[in-house]
């Protein structure tokens, strides 16, 4: 800087007067302004005056904006109002030490923002989305599960069986006896029903504690509930609970509910189509709670499917409070309701009490039967090569 | 002839400030901030950026922003909805319901996005050049977002069908499209040139691209496959013998395959600026260069790989260590609800954090040195003839790019 342009400032200074750019938001020409500042406080005026035209703009303060965000401290870019595109850059320091010391507070430029509108729509936002995944993809898959034939249902629920079990290195359980025993139960609790095809039952080799209802009534328990049961009364109460996601056809509807939401979840976090983490989290979420009501049904369902068949429905009460007590972790979808609900199990019982002897009908199985049950797969079992030369595991399941 | 040359004038320091705090609170508010922070990153990049000496402006609002994305979250998730079900519906009346063919029709839901996808982009670009403004005049777009749509699958498909050889075509023409829909206050940018100049930086491609399949061909063709056994699935597996090279050049011809990629696009960044012209005859060049990005990409990625791996350490042990005070790993009640959901909270809390702070590094070691290598080397010929230049109308854009937002096709900021 050379001493003219030092002595200019210094003059300038004095005044009250720095020379700035100014746009005037019609023409992208850059316009030499002076300015001027007169009084203080709200009441300040910044007096721009065009260096060509000699023309003079009045910005008060109760107009002046600051535009935030900038990447350089030492200019700064003033508005007169949120709405209007005139700008005025000014570089001096001495002139926005002038400025800032007679209008202290100068607010900075922004849109037309009000907290109760964005609160406004961010909860209508959240009821519409709610009605999306809760009331409108629930009801077009419900539609779609009572569109469905029957025997594409089954056809279906074969291709879940084969997709997920392999996959988990679980296999079927092919014990004749065992299977015959299972039928039995089948026949004993189905006896009175219309369902519109046949229960597929099955064992599979599969340690946890859990049993599903696939679509078209393939209905699978997993050994490891087989085997903590302590009486042919518990399997056939969870049995009786499958049996209701059956009649519903809960597991055609759960099939088509998440074919449904496919990429819906994942827009909230703006992954394209969910495929981070937390889509997956969240649709898992979704999932379980589709299903809650579904399992609350069942559960009615079983309770008078138990009583109808002669079997006393505290069979399931029985069997989720030992569960409890050993620690296992109930994640059958049955008991998932139970621990959420702990009035259910006193209801069970207190019904179960209600109706008393008169339900016991004949015992569900024999003890040879309840015995070929648990067995059901010894055949499954780790083969050594001279029991078992043949065996395969990574064969495909087939109807034993 | 005169020249406006583009300073830049943002600070890293500043910028890793702006981003941490911006961070914070996007973590704070469990990601809620994001549109907020996506604004103010823009703001100050926009402010960064300045041809002859006057920054840009860049004006958008978080507000408009988040409530576009709302809107556009229910749209697309009434569209996803609605669509499913078409598909479900065929597919039960016309097939025996077996599960493969329901899975297929669900996979056409990506296929029916990606039209929305492009017309999303569009708009998303059309918002952030209506909130763009400099010299106090306002960029701007006209309507097309469905025009480009099409366009923009149809090349892609072609570009695809004919193994590359269209490429540079579709490439023009998408540029075309936007460019002749672009506008500075009432003067109008216009694309000239044409598709062939595209074919020279395109050829180190075309040529390793073709030169790898038939590499392929020629090793499927000629080699000696010998089964050596079979998978734990069952499925043969095979040992090439022979001819055995190509199956090795095909490392070093992917890496090239890349290399030329980026050349590629920033060569035809460069020719396609450099026959832009807007109005009556302002002129642009610009000139970055390959060999800096690939640079930058690979030391940011480095660098940004290790700031992300010490953060997510730090934050994993203080969770862990959070963990261990509230005792959620308890040894009796191990697994009681209120436990596992104060571990979720912890998990979900830690993951954010640590994603955040990845976006963070990103901005500042990768996208930070790439804007300002490319900025810095725009030139605007003959600023003069902006003289005749007149402001245009504000453009409402009220969806404010929430589309692409929802889609996942949101930029770097």
């Amino acid at each position: 800087m050379n001493d003219m342009s030092q002595q200019t400032q210094l003059f300038t200074t004095k005044l009250g007067i720095t020379y700035a750019e100014f746009f005037d938001g019609i023409r992208p020409a850059i316009q030499r302004v002076s300015v001027t500042v007169e009084g203080s406080g709200p009441d300040a005026v910044l007096e721009l005056k065009q260096a060509d035209t000699d023309e003079t703009l009045r910005w008060h303060a109760v107009d002046l904006r600051l535009v935030p965000d900038q990447a350089r401290d030492d200019d700064f870019i003033f508005a007169n109002g949120d709405d209007n595109p005139a700008r005025l850059i000014i570089r001096d320091y001495d002139a926005l030490k002038e400025i800032f010391t007679a209008i202290p507070h100068v607010r900075a430029v922004r849109g037309h923002s009000s907290f109760p509108r964005l609160m406004a729509m961010m909860g209508g936002a959240m009821i519409a989305f709610a009605a999306i995944l809760f009331g409108l993809i629930p009801f077009m898959a419900d539609r779609g599960a009572e569109m469905i034939p029957p025997t594409a249902e089954a056809q279906m629920g074969a291709s879940v069986f084969e997709q997920i079990y392999p996959a988990m290195g679980a296999y079927e359980c092919t014990d004749p006896a065992g299977q015959a025993a299972l039928d039995r139960m089948e026949a004993r609790l189905t006896r009175d029903l219309d369902l519109p095809y046949p229960i597929t039952a099955r064992v599979v080799t599969e340690p946890s504690i859990n049993a599903t209802a696939l679509p078209g009534g393939h209905v699978t328990f997993h050994l490891g509930l087989i085997e903590v049961a302590e009486s042919p009364e518990e399997v056939a109460a969870v049995f009786a609970h499958e049996i209701g996601h059956v009649a519903h056809p809960d597991g055609t509807r759960a099939v088509l509910r998440s074919m449904g939401s496919f990429g819906v979840i994942g827009l909230v976090y703006g992954d394209f189509l969910g495929a981070s983490a937390m889509a997956a989290v969240s649709q898992q979420l979704l999932n379980s709670s589709y299903s809650r009501a579904a399992e609350e049904r069942a559960d009615a369902y079983a309770q008078d499917l138990l009583v109808a068949s002669g079997i006393s429905p505290a069979a399931l009460t029985v069997f989720f409070e030992r569960l409890q007590n050993s620690g296992d972790v109930a994640e059958l979808g049955i008991f998932q309701h139970f621990s959420t609900h702990p009035e259910l199990a006193d209801r069970i019982a207190a019904s179960a009490a209600a109706v008393g002897p008169a339900v016991a009908g004949p015992p569900i199985l024999t003890a040879e039967e309840w015995a070929a049950l648990q067995n059901i797969c010894q055949e499954n079992a780790t083969p050594t090569a001279s029991t078992q030369p043949g065996f395969t595991p990574s064969a495909a399941p087939s109807k034993g | 002839m005169s020249v406006l040359n583009t300073e830049f004038e943002g600070s890293r320091g500043d910028l890793f400030q702006l981003a941490m705090k911006t961070g914070f609170l996007t973590v704070l508010t469990l990601g809620f901030y994001r549109f907020w922070q996506t604004t103010r990153f823009r703001r100050w990049y926009w402010s960064s950026v300045r041809p002859g000496g006057t920054p840009f402006e860049y004006t958008g609002t978080g507000q408009e922003k988040f409530i576009g994305f709302l809107a556009a979250v229910i749209l697309l998730a009434l569209f996803l909805a609605f669509f499913n079900a078409a598909v479900m519906f065929v597919a039960i009346r016309s097939s025996d319901g077996s599960l493969d063919v329901l899975s297929s029709g669900v996979a056409l839901t990506p296929i029916a996005l990606v039209p929305i996808l492009f017309a999303a982009r569009y708009r998303a670009r059309r918002y952030i050049l209506a909130r763009t403004r400099w010299r106090g005049i306002r960029f701007g777009m006209s309507s097309g977002a469905w025009g480009y749509a099409w366009r923009a699958c149809l090349w892609t498909a072609l570009g695809f069908l004919s193994l590359g050889l269209l490429w540079p075509i579709r490439t023009f023409r998408l540029e075309k499209y936007l460019t002749d829909h672009t506008w500075f206050g009432d003067a109008r940018f216009t694309q000239f040139g044409r598709a062939g100049q595209l074919y020279g930086p395109f050829l180190p491609f075309l040529v390793t691209l073709w030169g790898s399949i038939a590499m392929m061909i020629y090793g499927v063709a000629y080699g000696d496959f010998q089964q050596v056994g079979t998978s734990a699935t069952g499925a043969p597996m095979y040992q090439p013998t022979g001819v055995t090279w190509p199956f090795l050049a095909i490392y070093p011809a992917t890496l090239f395959l890349f290399l030329f990629g980026v050349y590629y696009r920033v060569a035809s960044f460069r020719v396609m600026a450099a026959m832009k012209i807007l109005g009556d005859g302002v002129e642009f060049d610009i000139h970055p260069r390959t060999r800096t990005l690939v640079w930058i990409n690979i030391l940011g990625s480095i660098l940004t790989f290790i700031a992300t791996g010490v953060v997510a350490g730090i934050v994993i042990g203080v969770a862990l260590g959070l963990a261990g005070l509230l005792d959620v790993f308890g040894s009796d009640a191990a697994l009681a609800p209120a436990n596992i959901g104060v571990g979720i909270a912890l998990f979900g809390f830690a993951a954010i954090t640590v994603y955040v702070f990845h976006h963070v590094f990103r901005q500042i070691f990768i996208t930070f040195p790439m804007v300002r290598h490319v900025v810095s080397t725009l030139e605007v010929h003959e600023p003069s003839l902006l003289a005749n230049v007149r402001q245009r109308d504000r453009d409402g854009m009220n969806d404010a790019g929430g589309f692409a937002e929802a889609l996942g096709a949101g930029a770097a900021f």
